[in-house]
């Protein structure tokens, strides 16, 4: 392993018995350069675990922590080292303060650009209120709605993720959990907290490892490490020492996985943060996360909106400059168009629109930590996925059984209906019988109700799988255990590799047979005979190659192969003779080998199905897990390997060649080994990321899935990483999204995660790319929409400033639109349905195609927006007409009209009008243009709900777009005709006809938008669509 | 690495410009993938653009290139990062590898003007039918509605953008630009000139002029002699010299406004605020305090081309000196409103008058 994880870690274990105060030391004499000892300490959690304990002696060992073995710590030194070491428990990730998560709320991403219009809104009104005394307050209720609006969008999405979480800490139990220790000679069972470096430790079945420990006795102990290393079964621990590595060694327990029979003697070598498990929740959360795509999506919007606001306002403050305007009026101006062009109601839109959808994934069981990741799943181009407990249903399950020389296939899907299979023969009978009672499994009371696959079970995996396929293919395994009552038993040990009993023979109940199971190669030692359709023939060699070939051919399908046999043991055993099972009093050769049946932890029902949408949507999915790599291919073949691709082993074994000479560029699909993958330094992953398209990695440690992540994410992929165990956690975090499972999920991964799989089932991650994808293209309609209505409302500034008019469009007005009628529709169109198959879609390449971009600018302000503002021009003009001012005589009128003391303004007609009454008129033509891009904003809607299709073609079945629709023109109407609106808001009611004179200026939007999409439709790739397709 | 490679990355093409490589045959593959069968295919190759190759040996030295950069310094890193900024500011603005400013070249530039121009051209045309149909539905003689310049405002004279009279009578340079503002204005009243331009039309009623809206309309006298001692003719100061200040009065013009039942508009003005007797006498000229009826109604500029709008002298002859006086002239009659919260020039105007002495 490397030189210097060991320096660092290794060493100053052996050198002092404490780590502690050397990490202290350590720390501070590179204080100076803490920033970079901090990248060290990264680097340094990153590489493999490193720890010596398990090859000691246990007198080293003793010696090392100055700690008897039999009677532990005094509980005077143990208070000592606890002071010294603090308490056992991780270091909970440095959680953000509320009000600092609210405050990113608040400032984050668009807010900002919401918070500098407001900024220099009130920088405009405290100039004019320097220089005149009678400013207008305009600006100054911008800047205050502006930030009001910043303020509720702000609440309202931390409201959302608060909720979001609140429902993560109900995961949570907090109950106190209990270690028995042995200090001065004496059991106490204390808090876990309370256990200490070298404390003697007891731990069996059912408990939870209180810390790390080195074993120094067991007896059957097992442990499950799936939490840890993602292995699904359960593996036996005993104080011999057998690997290098400290993860494989068997001598090993590790804090927070459980113990699942057995009981075991250890010492705690470490605890706390330094335990195994503390070290990844400290990588995890000492990673930082870059930015979500579509916070990266908003930035660039930001920067796009920014670059045209700066554009206009410079270009109008040089016009105003030439036309003759004062500098300070030409800044006001400058000031008033750049904040003209903040999207008011954007903000608003873009939450409420990814809240809708955030909840509809909740619906569909998806439940999003982080609203922006709502997103990020549909710009997924990777998907790494754990194996067990998200492809794989985390059940050992039986999927095979040989027997009569023939194999048979058993259902392993979830809801398991029973195929039926040879239950005919004789063979099935006693294999079944051998199954259901040589095996310690036994279900937990109360399931009656419950189905056979759903219900608990005491016991090992595998006992557990065999204890419910008899129940469900042959007969209830109680009453079968009660008509053979067991005699006599030996459990299974790792180095008999056998689990042999005996029962009382049912209905002749004088005589005994003995049962075994165990690894086949073992149990077929034994066997003399074999049983073939219920009798008994001897075994040949022709049958042992049989018997090899199915071995070979079960095991290759990754699947846990048991064999069985049993003899009738002879009259001379008849009932109430003693078996002694330690000095074998009894035959135990010359057995009947009757078959073998394989187990395997199947995959999900929805799995493949999902996969492969997953590929027709352009996403690589790739397999890491910590299981080995056989199993891994096995469950590959759900479509992470599809069918006819075949690994480099696979082309050498079909060529018979040696692997080195198959050309690994030309296979599509490859295992890599974690071992393997140690050795590879960045550039070489990169090479197998990119040269394969479908990739399994076994026996990956979390530091191996962290830097898998980190090599997609280097070739520019977003990559979504789904996992259950506190293994997956560091890599959770990395990505560009983390995916945790609601139900077997640790709870280090679901913090790690920004979404959560309540079901547990890979095939929501397909519906949330599916949302995800909806979400971003509806956002973009969404944002098209939106954007499209700031021309009509910057222009009439412009005009005001150019062509010296009354002001067409007021701040007031604006603000209705923006964040009164313009908001329903904006958001309706969130609920509009796909146009095409977005699941037949390549993913959206995140470095070109944008959520803006200048296509969408230039038809939302080119092209649309335009014509919607001439529309409000047109309306503008009509009213002012009708009322005696013709256009021509406007032009240049503004010091007139806006003079106050001119109360004799003669129109066209030489009509005179006083100050207020020319106001009215104003404020009715305002009044009028806000009507006007209601009224044309209904066209852009449903332009808007297509960016190829015609509307014909996608109708209009979205019943809340409908209803924005008529919500727009209601408040319209109402702010419009209310009384008192004249004087709140300075609104005037309007004469028909005048609603009317936009409403060729609709049609001509509808009729323009349908033509230039018929045309991108006829010629896809062609001038338009490159230059207007958004 | 990843955050440097974003950083790098980004501001390689700033704005929205990223997709100036091959990003429109992106887009198109985006759509047409579910066309074609080979997607999956197109999957693998995605994850691994094109460019990924050729870049990535510049990366692995720029990666280099920053690590030396932080071991040297905090200082210099900042620097580079903007000049490298700018510099790719400046390609964007014109690249003259490829020829291209602004992400297109000239060819792609010259299409996008041209089409943008004929698209606001067709824009132009359409606004044009509209605002010719607007002038076909407009009568020029008589506007469509009159409701928002109705009822009539009032304005006075002199005017200086102000309607606080503070004067010295003492002092002729605090009045004389209110004479001379009132000489300017009653120019157009001038008997003479009213005689040769205006008919002499019978008083108390209409002088309805019925015919053909395009017929030009004649227009009532209203000489400067009506107004008498406020006429300054005879006191060439209107009083000013002696604190005895003459104000005109004017109805705002309004197409067909007639006063209602015949009855005539008057004008009566008073204290607004204070003491009733601050102003112990007015004289108005004409002596009925009243627009005649014979000027109205009002035809339009376009034909009622001398129309002569009457005017009301007020004569304030006794008004308390040495301090302001709040005035309120309202007009009187049927139809007339005065009361308008809003506006303090419809149906009245209110002034002060300051006369020190």
């Amino acid at each position: 392993m490397d030189p210097g994880g060991k320096k660092g870690t290794m060493t100053p274990q052996a050198q002092n018995p404490s780590p502690r105060p050397e990490r202290g030391h350590k720390s501070s004499k590179h204080k100076k350069r803490k920033r970079k000892n901090k990248k060290g300490d990264m680097e340094e959690l990153k590489k493999e675990v490193v720890m010596d304990d398990h090859k000691l002696t246990l007198e080293e060992l003793s010696a090392k922590y100055s700690v008897d073995l039999t009677k532990g710590h005094s509980p005077q030194k143990a208070k000592e080292i606890l002071i010294r070491d603090g308490p056992n428990t991780l270091t909970p990730p440095p959680t953000t303060p509320e009000w600092i998560k609210f405050c990113k709320q608040l400032f984050g991403g668009f807010s900002l650009l919401l918070w500098t219009g407001a900024g220099l809104c009130f920088i405009a009104y405290g100039i004019q209120k320097y220089f005149h005394e009678d400013a207008m307050k305009d600006n100054l209720y911008l800047g205050i709605v502006l930030s009001v609006v910043v303020i509720i969008t702000g609440c309202f999405s931390y409201y959302q993720e608060a909720k979001s979480s609140k429902i993560m800490e109900s995961f949570k139990n907090m109950v106190p959990q209990q270690a028995l220790v042995i200090r001065g000679g004496e059991k106490m069972q204390i808090n876990v907290e309370d256990v200490v470096l070298g404390d003697l430790v007891e731990v069996k079945g059912g408990d939870r490892i209180p810390a790390d420990l080195r074993l120094i006795s067991a007896q059957g102990c097992k442990v499950d490490n799936s939490s840890l290393t993602g292995e699904s079964e359960p593996q036996s621990r005993f104080p011999d020492f057998t690997h290098e590595n400290p993860l494989e060694t068997r001598n090993i327990c590790f804090f927070s996985t459980n113990c699942v029979e057995g009981t075991a003697r250890g010492i705690v070598i470490a605890t706390g943060d330094d335990t195994v498990m503390g070290r990844i929740a400290t990588l995890t959360s000492g990673l930082t996360v870059g930015k979500t795509p579509i916070a990266a999506e908003i930035e660039h919007f930001i920067h796009l909106i920014t670059a045209v606001a700066i554009f206009l306002g410079v270009t109008f403050f040089g016009l105003s400059l030439i036309l003759g305007y004062g500098w300070l009026e030409a800044v006001i101006f400058l000031i008033g168009i750049i904040v003209a062009n903040v999207p008011e109601g954007l903000l608003a839109t873009v939450t409420v629109c990814l809240t809708l959808t955030a909840k509809r994934m909740a619906r569909k069981n998806c439940l999003v930590k982080n609203l922006e990741a709502v997103e990020t799943l549909g710009s997924t181009s990777t998907i790494c996925s754990d194996k067990t407990g998200t492809l794989t249903q985390n059940r050992m399950t039986v999927a095979h059984l040989w027997f009569d020389r023939t194999v048979y296939e058993a259902d392993t899907s979830e809801d398991q209906t029973g195929r039926i299979f040879a239950k005919g023969s004789d063979t099935w009978f006693i294999l079944a019988r051998i199954a259901g009672l040589c095996n310690r499994a036994d279900f937990k009371a109360n399931q009656e109700t419950l189905p056979v696959p759903k219900r608990a079970t005491t016991g090992d995996a595998s006992e557990s799988a065999l204890l419910k396929f008899i129940e469900q293919m042959y007969s209830p395994v109680s009453e079968m255990r009660e008509k053979n009552p067991k005699v006599a038993e030996i459990p299974f040990n790792s180095t008999n590799k056998y689990q042999m009993s005996i029962h009382l023979r049912e209905g002749s109940s004088q005589t005994h047979m003995l049962l075994m199971k165990g690894a086949p190669e073992r149990i077929l030692q034994f066997c003399s005979t074999f049983l073939l359709n219920g009798k008994e023939y001897p075994l040949d060699d022709e049958m042992k190659e049989a018997f090899q070939n199915a071995y070979l051919e079960l095991g290759g399908l990754g699947e846990r192969v048991l064999g069985f046999c049993f003899l009738n043991l002879p009259s001379s055993f008849s009932k109430g003779f003693q078996f002694n099972t330690d000095e074998i009093n009894f035959p135990m050769d010359n057995l009947c080998f009757v078959g073998l049946i394989s187990m395997i932890d199947p995959p999900r029902a929805a799995v493949a199905d999902a996969v492969s949408k997953c590929r027709s949507a352009g996403i690589k999915v790739i397999m890491v897990t910590g299981d080995h790599p056989i199993t891994a291919k096995a469950i590959a073949g759900v479509g992470i390997i599809s069918e006819g691709s075949e690994t480099v082993e696979d082309v050498a074994a079909r060529l018979r060649i040696p692997v080195s000479q198959v050309d690994a560029r030309a296979v599509k699909a490859i295992v890599v080994h974690g071992s393997e993958l140690k050795d590879l330094n960045s550039e070489q992953l990169d090479q197998i990321l990119k040269n394969h398209s479908e990739i399994v990695f076994a026996r990956t440690s979390p530091q191996q899935k962290l830097i898998i992540v980190e090599g997609c994410q280097r070739l520019g992929a977003i990559v979504a990483v789904t996992g259950d165990g506190v293994n997956d956690s560091p890599a959770l975090k990395k990505a560009d999204i983390g995916i945790a499972m609601g139900i077997t999920g640790s709870d280090v991964s679901k913090q790690a995660a920004d979404m959560i799989l309540l079901d547990d089932n890979f095939a929501s991650i397909v519906t949330g790319v599916e949302e995800g994808r909806l979400i971003f293209d509806n956002l973009k309609k969404s944002i098209a929409y939106t954007l499209t209505s700031n021309i009509p409302e910057i222009t009439p500034f412009l005009m005001f400033i150019v062509l010296g008019i009354p002001l067409p469009l007021g701040t007031i007005t604006i603000l209705c639109i923006d964040l009164g009628t313009d908001m329903l529709p904006a958001i309706s169109l969130a609920y509009e349905s796909a146009e095409s198959d977005i699941m037949k879609r390549l993913p959206r390449n995140a470095q070109t195609d944008n959520l803006v971009n200048h296509r969408l600018i230039g038809m939302a302000y080119g092209q649309i927006g335009m014509i919607q503002a001439l529309a409000g021009f047109f309306t503008y003009f009509v009213i002012l007409a009708e009322n005696g001012f013709k256009p021509i005589d406007l032009l240049g009128i503004r010091l007139e009209w806006e003079d106050r003391y001119l109360n004799n303004l003669e129109d066209s007609y030489g009509q005179q009008w006083t100050y207020e009454q020319r106001k009215v008129l104003e404020f009715t033509c305002q009044t009028a243009f806000f009507v006007s891009i209601v009224i044309v904003q209904w066209a852009d809607l449903i332009i808007c709900k297509t960016r190829r299709n015609s509307i014909f073609q996608q109708g209009m079945k979205n019943k809340i777009l409908i209803f924005g629709i008529l919500e727009e023109t209601l408040l319209a109407t109402f702010l419009s005709y209310t009384p008192g609106m004249d004087v709140a808001l300075r609104m005037y009611p309007l004469k028909i006809m005048w609603w009317l004179c936009a409403a060729p200026y609709s049609v001509l939007i509808f009729v323009y938008d349908e033509t230039r999409r018929y045309i991108i439709r006829q010629r896809p790739g062609g001038w338009l669509e490159r230059e207007t397709y958004y | 690495m990843r955050r440097q490679l974003r950083s790098r990355r980004a501001p390689a093409f700033p704005y929205g410009y990223r997709y100036r490589l091959d990003d429109q045959d992106e887009v198109n593959q985006n759509y047409l993938a579910d066309e074609e069968e080979e997607a999956e295919e197109e999957a693998r190759v995605m994850v691994v653009p094109e460019l990924e190759e050729e870049e990535e040996e510049e990366e692995k030295e720029e990666v280099e290139e920053e690590e030396k950069e932080e071991e040297e310094g905090q200082g210099q890193p900042t620097g580079n990062a903007w000049w490298r900024k700018l510099q790719i500011l400046n390609e964007y603005l014109w690249d003259p590898e490829r020829r291209m400013s602004l992400a297109r070249t000239g060819q792609s530039w010259s299409l996008i003007l041209v089409i943008y121009f004929f698209f606001y051209a067709s824009l132009a045309a359409v606004i044009t039918l509209c605002m010719y149909t607007l002038f076909l539905t407009i009568s020029p003689y008589m506007p469509t509605f009159t409701e928002r310049v109705k009822p009539p405002g009032v304005m006075i004279r002199p005017f200086a953008h102000s309607l606080n009279f503070n004067f010295n009578v003492s002092e002729p340079d605090t009045w004389q630009h209110y004479v001379i503002s009132l000489n300017g204005f009653l120019q157009g009243y001038n008997d003479s000139l009213q005689e040769e331009m205006n008919v002499d039309c019978p008083p108390g009623q209409y002088f309805i002029q019925d015919g053909n809206e395009d017929e030009d309309k004649k227009a009532c006298q209203f000489k400067r002699s009506f107004l008498k001692n406020c006429s300054g003719l005879e006191d060439p100061t209107f009083g000013y010299s002696t604190g005895q200040p003459c104000i005109l009065l004017k109805m705002n013009r309004i197409v067909g406004f007639r006063p209602e039942l015949g009855d005539p508009v008057k004008v009566s003005c008073k204290v607004q605020r204070g003491d009733e007797n601050d102003i112990r006498s007015i004289n108005y000229y004409p002596e009925s305090a009243s627009f005649d009826l014979r000027y109205y109604p009002y035809y339009g500029k376009l034909t009622h081309v001398n129309y002569t709008s009457p005017l009301v002298a007020m004569h304030f002859t006794d008004v308390v000196k040495n301090q302001a006086v709040p005035v309120q002239c309202q007009l009187k009659g049927k139809g007339i409103i005065n009361d308008v919260i809003n506006d303090r020039f419809v149906g009245r105007v209110i002034f002060t008058l300051n006369i020190e002495t």
